[in-house]
């Protein structure tokens, strides 16, 4: 704990940039004096500065407004200073309603509900074991309760009912809390451990299926509120006393911990997990210098401390597994590690094939980072960087801001996973095949970039590729790879509009409406599915809301591929027109002529829409847009919604 | 009364939790003459003295420490030196 003179001055800083609204000072400021800080004053002290510059928490720092909306049976009032606070310093501003005591399944099933007219962004779903499954503790009192399975099935049903019934409804995301499994009961510890119905195997079995639950839920993520007690320690979670009178789940001394882990949750519904993670090599990916030691002199391998080392590149090695790009950015020689990765590769949990680019030389590493994001197509903003020089860490985080940097500690090997694996940054609630076969679709793609290096002409370059397209219904792509591509793309995405799941349902199946994906192979591999198109019929013209399109596959006519398709729908469901529509983002200019490349015109009638639209049109009577001759299209799209436009299984 | 009467830390803690100016944490203050002062105020600022104070209010007296006076002579009942 800081002193109480360090304490007060931070406040006193917190004020004074607050009056002069420098709001990345106070978020800096708040953090710090949080960080060590964890009086509830202080936490409600933040979260009263932050009120005051909500405004520019959303201007300035471009911290996403939300709407949230708390559905609960257990008093939360204490904890909401926390969560605000919690959520400014990961870039949300929380609009927080909550909801009545005991009106829980008033809100979540009656159209009309003060719920429902909030119209939230996200409801958080706050309830304990006695309103999801009452009956347990009492069934479970004897340890071998025959009927203990029957009472979680119908909970799980009851709960499954008011999820899917809101969600037929309305369309905000869901955070849904699972139990607390509780510290003690009758049972004794020996008798919870080893009963078969005990309490705690029972909650366990529970959590478990109110999680599969939420998976067949659009836009809902599991809250294992569980889990973070367990780390924080069960015994100090709840404070018995206050839950008895005054029915709070949560001891004050973990309002802090349990609302960074609701924000932890949130933000998967809301943002998309990092990509990529670039790993300096000397006292980071093993420990020693390489080209001080030599290959057998760096420490990795099973016995200490090079097992500290062995322990990260496993870690690395299970992310690259679920599709997170590994890269190495190194100063050394690049023989000298070619060869530390032969001669020891029996002491290395990775091999160099693991990584999708090295950066091995002496050049500055923020250079290095550019030439990756170049040769991906992603982003900086999808980068880690992993490095134990802080005077690295600190040039990168001057230079390149939106690369995320983790300082690895080169005195404690053994805190980097820890440290790692404590970040949001590659928190993803879903992983799809398209995820995990990322790897060597980068790499195919660095295939590609050598033969269009020895191919003649554009068109005999790309028909040399054998590209194939396949259509499908966004639905079918399957849907929480639709919404993932609406939530990750940046660059060639027309409107950059997030929507939800269910609104991409909703435009599958309203008449005339289209939500298409497509599905991209070539000779050198499958790139799953990569576009994304929304469109909807209104009168004689087709209004296309999404067009978007992974930036690994740009510049291959498959953009030109996906408006044909859309143009064919809606000449079938009878329009004459084709409209598109441009919003400017700072990522998106490479596709800010797209429209006007196709044919289309600018169309400048006056519409009701958001201020930074461009519309563009095109008469369909005259020429529709056709598909590249270089490309193969396969179509098993459906006009109809398919059976999964259904959200219940 | 001034309000140099209100221990400096109490002073501030509640100022904070209620979200007014130290010099309105006068020891008569309370629920009633503070609007911000409502029930849900008042459980947030009895938790965060008690995590301050390193102490525990028994639930039934918590409903009755409904002025800054009082909270102090409770405090001072359980040995805190304020």
């Amino acid at each position: 704990m800081q002193s109480d003179s360090v304490r007060q001055e931070l406040r006193r800083s917190i004020k004074d940039a607050a009056s002069r609204q420098d709001v990345s000072a106070v978020v800096k400021l708040c953090r710090t004096l949080l960080a060590t800080s964890d009086k509830p004053a202080d936490a409600m002290f933040c979260a009263s500065a932050f009120s005051g510059i909500a405004d520019a928490l959303t201007g300035h720092l471009a911290a996403r407004r939300l709407k949230a909306y708390v559905v609960r049976s257990v008093t939360v009032e204490p904890i909401l200073p926390f969560l605000t606070t919690e959520a400014v310093l990961s870039n949300y501003v929380l609009d927080l309603h909550v909801g009545g005591y005991g009106s829980y399944v008033d809100e979540l099933l009656n159209p009309q509900s003060a719920l429902a007219r909030f119209k939230p962004d996200i409801i958080f779903v706050l309830l304990e074991m006695d309103d999801i499954a009452g009956r347990l503790p009492e069934l479970c009192a004897d340890g071998i309760g025959e009927s203990v399975d029957a009472e979680i099935e119908e909970s799980v049903a009851r709960v499954a009912q008011l999820l899917r019934s809101f969600r037929s409804a309305n369309s905000a995301r869901i955070l849904f809390q699972g139990c607390l499994v509780p510290d003690s009961s009758s049972l004794g510890d020996v008798g919870d451990a080893n009963l078969p119905h005990s309490l705690t195997s029972a909650v366990h079995q529970l959590n478990q299926r109110l999680a599969a639950l939420c998976r067949t839920i659009s836009d809902c993520v599991f809250f294992d509120v569980d889990h973070l007690a367990a780390r924080y320690g069960r015994a100090n979670w709840r404070d018995a006393r206050m839950f008895l009178a005054s029915r709070l789940p949560i001891s004050a001394a973990s309002f802090s911990a349990y609302s960074r882990g609701l924000i932890r949750s949130l933000s998967a519904l809301f943002r998309a997990p990092r990509k990529v993670l670039c790993t300096d090599l000397d006292n980071t990916l093993w420990g020693g210098v390489l080209g001080e030691e030599g290959p057998d002199g760096i420490a990795t391998g099973s016995t200490f401390p090079g097992n500290c080392y062995l322990e990260y590149q496993k870690f690395l090695k299970q992310l690259s597994s679920r599709g997170i790009l590994l890269a190495i950015v190194s100063k050394n020689n690049e023989a000298d590690v070619r060869e530390a990765f032969q001669v020891r590769a029996a002491d290395l949990g990775l091999r160099l094939d693991n990584f999708v680019a090295t950066k091995i030389s002496w050049s500055e590493k923020s250079d290095s980072l550019r030439e990756l994001a170049k040769e991906l197509s992603l982003g900086l903003d999808s980068f880690v960087f992993v490095d134990d020089n802080p005077v690295e860490c600190e040039a990168i985080r001057q230079q390149l801001p939106e690369v995320t940097v983790v300082a690895a500690p080169v005195e404690e090997p053994w805190k980097l996973v820890e440290l790692l694996s404590a970040q949001s940054f590659f928190d993803a609630a879903v992983v799809t095949d398209d995820d995990v076969n990322r790897l060597n679709e980068y790499k195919a793609q660095a295939q590609r970039e050598e033969l269009a290096n020895s191919a003649g002409n554009r068109d005999e370059f790309l028909a040399s590729l054998g590209i194939v397209c396949t259509f499908l219904s966004a639905l079918d792509a399957p849907l929480a790879r639709s919404v993932q591509l609406l939530a990750k793309t940046n660059q060639f995405n027309l409107t950059t509009r997030r929507h939800s799941a269910a609104e991409v349902e909703e435009f599958a199946a309203s008449p005339g409406g289209q939500a298409v994906a497509v599905r991209v192979r070539d000779r050198f591999g499958d790139a799953g599915v990569v576009g994304l198109a929304l469109a909807r019929n209104q009168g004689d013209s087709c209004f296309i809301d999404s067009l978007l399109l992974s930036c690994r596959v740009i510049g291959r006519g498959i953009e030109t591929a996906l408006l044909a398709h859309l143009a064919d729908n809606a000449i079938k469901f009878g329009a004459t027109r084709l409209i598109g529509e441009f919003i400017a983002t700072k990522k998106n200019a490479p596709c800010a002529d797209f429209y006007l490349d196709h044919g289309f015109i600018e169309d400048t009638s006056p519409r009701n829409a958001q201020p930074d639209s461009v519309f563009y049109q095109l008469d369909l009577t005259a020429a529709a847009p056709a598909s590249p001759q270089w490309l193969t299209l396969e179509g098993n799209e459906s006009n109809e919604p398919s059976a999964s436009a259904v959200v219940t299984p | 009364m001034s309000p140099q009467q209100v221990p400096s830390s109490l002073r501030d803690i509640l100022a904070d939790i209620l979200e007014i100016s130290p010099d309105e944490v006068t020891p008569e203050a309370g629920v009633g003459t503070v609007d911000s002062w409502d029930s849900f105020r008042h459980l947030q600022a009895i938790l965060a003295i008690e995590g301050e104070y390193g102490v525990q209010f028994d639930p039934q007296r918590i409903a009755e420490l409904t002025t800054v006076a009082l909270i102090q002579t409770e405090l001072e009942a359980k040995g805190v030196a304020l």
